[in-house]
């Protein structure tokens, strides 16, 4: 039988469910986007003439975000050093759980600089996106409300994160690192156990799990819908290969 | 009716293109007239706008959605990030924020997240979602046809939104509904009657290209034909009904004549696909693109002709181009040596290039020379068999055919080309102040290449920017001789 206490028996029960729903959300997706037809080829030329070619121009996009770099270099900036030290993050997140053991590596405290430091560049650069987005005019006046949430739960996240490695006691620290891999290999074998029980991780452990959420609903969904733009996956090939969807047909182009 | 010249706002050229202040709303004032009865019917739409029109254009809406993956995805993934916000020529020239791509999108967007997604229907205002009212409906009509197409804006965004696709498909949802343009839709109507879109009927057509032949008699002493609804010609040649009739597009179509007549290669026009335009593709209709492209495979099979070529005109090209074959390919009737189609420009440069005609560039001596990428050729096609052809290829075939030539600076041409400001059926006196304002950015270019280079002509491949340069160079104090086909220069240096 479960033995959990009433505010890890919440923690669980939610942790499930933002997994489900960015799973299913985030699948379901995929599947909408696969499976609808596109009536006509509409790559925008010059594009590759080849499949090999257009997947490079995608993983260019996905990489390197090569048009935001062709259109405004600050925000390209910004955004890159948001998106890789977000990832970096996540990454770090993932690998904690097995460098995390007795006795600690001697570059453990490495590791763990590592992520500091890509947690202050997560949170400057989206500050300058923040910042952007309040006082460049054109910016502003496209902004929806869902745009400032996003960043903000994404600079509190970043926040608190740090927090963990700044205003708790360096004991405290090792009392929810040591509690923390158990309940992440609990969760995961389901067979959950207590959640660590400082306020500073719960924190930071909602919001991540809000974000989670959220994301299939939100304009994050852009992580997929990158690969399924026409524009820049498809070849230009119309003459050389005839591209027929009988499905597409008769409506708009 | 057109306004009086006074009227039009025409800004000052100096050389530069500078981001405008935002000012929302700034050209709400000019709108397209109505699509009429008739026209609508023709098209196979309601005549007019009827009772239960919002529940009707949700419909319409859900269905394309459903069928057109890139509306699907450039319904959701736009981060508003802003990249595309200064690329567009109608927001540099009006300062309007609707036209920012992202804003104009935003438009169709705002309904999207009202009927389709759980985050609009259940906190409208966090994720700014908005029912189909009266009013965002006259936004649609406004802004949605203050969009020439060009793709500019997809060029510069980070997920590739094609803010023409969105555009398309809200001309599509509107004239599902009744509402419809008058200009896009007469014209289209004339093409289902006579072949083009000018309305000619077949005798007046070769009336006029029996006045051609004469002039070209006059002017050069040989008997150079221009056949119409010649059965088993070699080429069936496909240009836009402007070059019969406007200037200075029949120059290209000389131009076209004699290169055939040098050549030595059979060729023929048709009254029946008198029309390379494809104004079907504008209000973004499948069906009705489809319908106007299918008379050229009908007549090219009629008329038993080897292969199929375009003449100068940027749409038509895109359309030509990119959905012939899946509209009503494949083409096996036709010689499976040629690209079908293949550009005009592409087959000049190759005969060109085989020494099949000779140019004497010096004809063109008196011209300094320009060359303005119309955007449906640059984005949205290409000529031979390399990426990039329909830039070089172009390029190539003006060098062979004069001496002066010199670039629009960078940003503002090849892939980053700004439209003439008149595409995407925008053509039409009744918006003059946003064809103005959408010339802006390129007519900066041109002004800054006039002073630095001596530029005194623009080449161009498109029948539309042949028409609206022609039509801005005098609003700007210019002179409109100085616009002209890449094929009047092919016309002028051609060795006969
Ligand atoms: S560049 Fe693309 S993602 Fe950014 S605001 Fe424009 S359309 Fe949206
Ligand atoms: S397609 Fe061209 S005209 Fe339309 S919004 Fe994009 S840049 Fe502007
Ligand atoms: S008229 Fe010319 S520049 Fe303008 S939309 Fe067409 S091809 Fe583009």
């Amino acid at each position: 039988m479960l033995d959990l206490n009433f505010v890890s028996g919440i923690y669980v029960f939610l942790t499930y469910l933002a997994g489900a729903i960015f799973i299913i959300g985030v699948v379901l997706r995929i599947i909408i986007y696969a499976k609808t037809p596109m009536p006509v080829k509409i790559p925008l030329t010059p594009a590759p003439l080849t499949p090999m070619g257009a997947a490079g121009r995608v993983a260019s996009e996905v990489l390197l975000f090569r048009s935001l770099y062709r259109a405004n270099k600050p925000t390209w900036v910004a955004g890159y050093i948001f998106h890789i030290s977000f990832l970096l993050l996540i990454l770090l997140h993932f690998a904690r759980h097995f460098v995390y053991h007795h006795p600690l590596p001697s570059w453990y405290q490495l590791f763990v600089s590592i992520g500091i430091v890509c947690g202050i560049f997560m949170f400057l650069s989206l500050f300058y996106l923040l910042f952007r987005r309040m006082i460049v005019d054109r910016v502003r006046i496209i902004s929806i409300l869902s745009d400032y949430l996003i960043l903000i739960i994404l600079m509190m996240i970043a926040v608190t994160g740090l927090s963990l490695n700044f205003f708790i006691s360096a004991p405290a620290l090792t009392k929810i690192d040591n509690k923390l891999d158990p309940f992440v290999t609990g969760i995961a074998v389901f067979h959950p156990i207590n959640i660590p029980g400082n306020p500073y991780f719960i924190v930071h452990y909602s919001l991540i799990l809000l974000l989670v959420a959220y994301i299939p609903f939100s304009k994050v969904m852009h992580f997929v819908g990158v690969f399924f733009s026409p524009t820049r996956y498809m070849t230009d090939n119309p003459q050389e290969e005839r591209y027929y969807k009988p499905d597409a047909e008769d409506l708009s182009l | 009716m057109a306004k009086a010249k006074a009227s039009y706002k025409v800004p000052v050229l100096t050389g530069e293109i500078k981001v405008p202040k935002v000012v929302p709303g700034a050209s709400a004032y000019e709108k397209m007239y109505q699509g009429e009865k008739d026209d609508m019917a023709a098209l196979g739409f309601p005549a007019s706008l009827e009772e239960g029109w919002e529940i009707k254009a949700v419909g319409i809406f859900k269905q394309l959605l459903t069928h057109n993956k890139a509306l699907r995805d450039y319904m959701d993934i736009c981060v508003r990030c802003g990249a595309c916000t200064d690329k567009c020529q109608f927001f540099l020239g009006t300062g309007d924020s609707n036209n920012m791509p992202v804003g104009r999108a935003e438009l169709m967007r705002r309904v999207y997240r009202y009927y389709f997604t759980p985050a609009g229907s259940l906190f409208k205002g966090l994720a700014d979602a908005e029912p189909f009212s009266m009013e965002m409906l006259k936004k649609w009509f406004t802004y949605y046809y203050q969009c020439s197409e060009c793709r500019r804006c997809s060029y510069y965004c980070p997920y590739g939104i094609d803010t023409a696709v969105i555009t398309m498909a809200a001309r599509e949802i509107m004239n599902g509904i009744g509402l419809g343009q008058k200009y896009s839709t007469v014209i289209i109507h004339k093409v289902f009657n006579t072949g083009n879109n000018i309305g000619i009927p077949s005798a007046a057509l070769r009336n006029t290209l029996d006045e051609l032949e004469e002039e070209i008699k006059d002017a050069t002493g040989k008997d150079i034909k221009i056949p119409m609804d010649a059965e088993g010609a070699e080429v069936l040649l496909i240009v836009p009904s402007a070059d019969f009739f406007a200037m200075p597009h029949m120059e290209s179509l000389i131009g076209y004549a004699k290169v055939f007549y040098k050549a030595g290669i059979s060729f023929t026009v048709s009254s029946y696909a008198s029309e390379a335009a494809n104004f079907g593709m504008f209000i973004g209709s499948y069906r009705n693109t489809q319908e106007v492209n299918k008379r050229i495979w009908d007549e090219a099979k009629r008329l038993k002709v080897k292969r199929v070529i375009a003449g100068e005109c940027g749409h038509a090209w895109r359309a030509m181009y990119s959905y012939s074959n899946t509209m009503n390919g494949p083409f096996d009737f036709l010689d499976s040596k040629y690209r079908q189609p293949t550009h005009i420009c592409d087959f000049t440069l190759g005969l060109v290039k085989d020494g099949a005609i000779k140019m004497d560039p010096s004809a063109n001596d008196d011209k300094i020379i320009t060359y303005h990428d119309s955007c449906n050729v640059a984005r949205g096609s290409r000529m031979g068999m390399m990426p990039e052809g329909q830039f070089i290829i172009p390029r190539e075939l003006i060098k062979a055919c004069a001496n002066n030539f010199h670039e629009l600076r960078n940003g503002t041409n090849k892939a980053e080309t700004y439209c003439c400001g008149g595409g995407g059926g925008i053509l039409t006196d009744e918006v003059m102040n946003v064809r103005i304002a959408g010339s802006m950015p390129k007519m900066q270019a041109i002004r800054e290449a006039m002073d630095n280079k001596g530029v005194n002509f623009l080449a161009l491949i498109c029948a539309i920017c042949k028409t609206q340069f022609t039509k801005m160079y005098p609003l700007y104090g210019l002179d409109a001789e100085m616009v002209g086909g890449i094929h009047q220069l092919v016309s002028s240096a051609i060795i006969l």
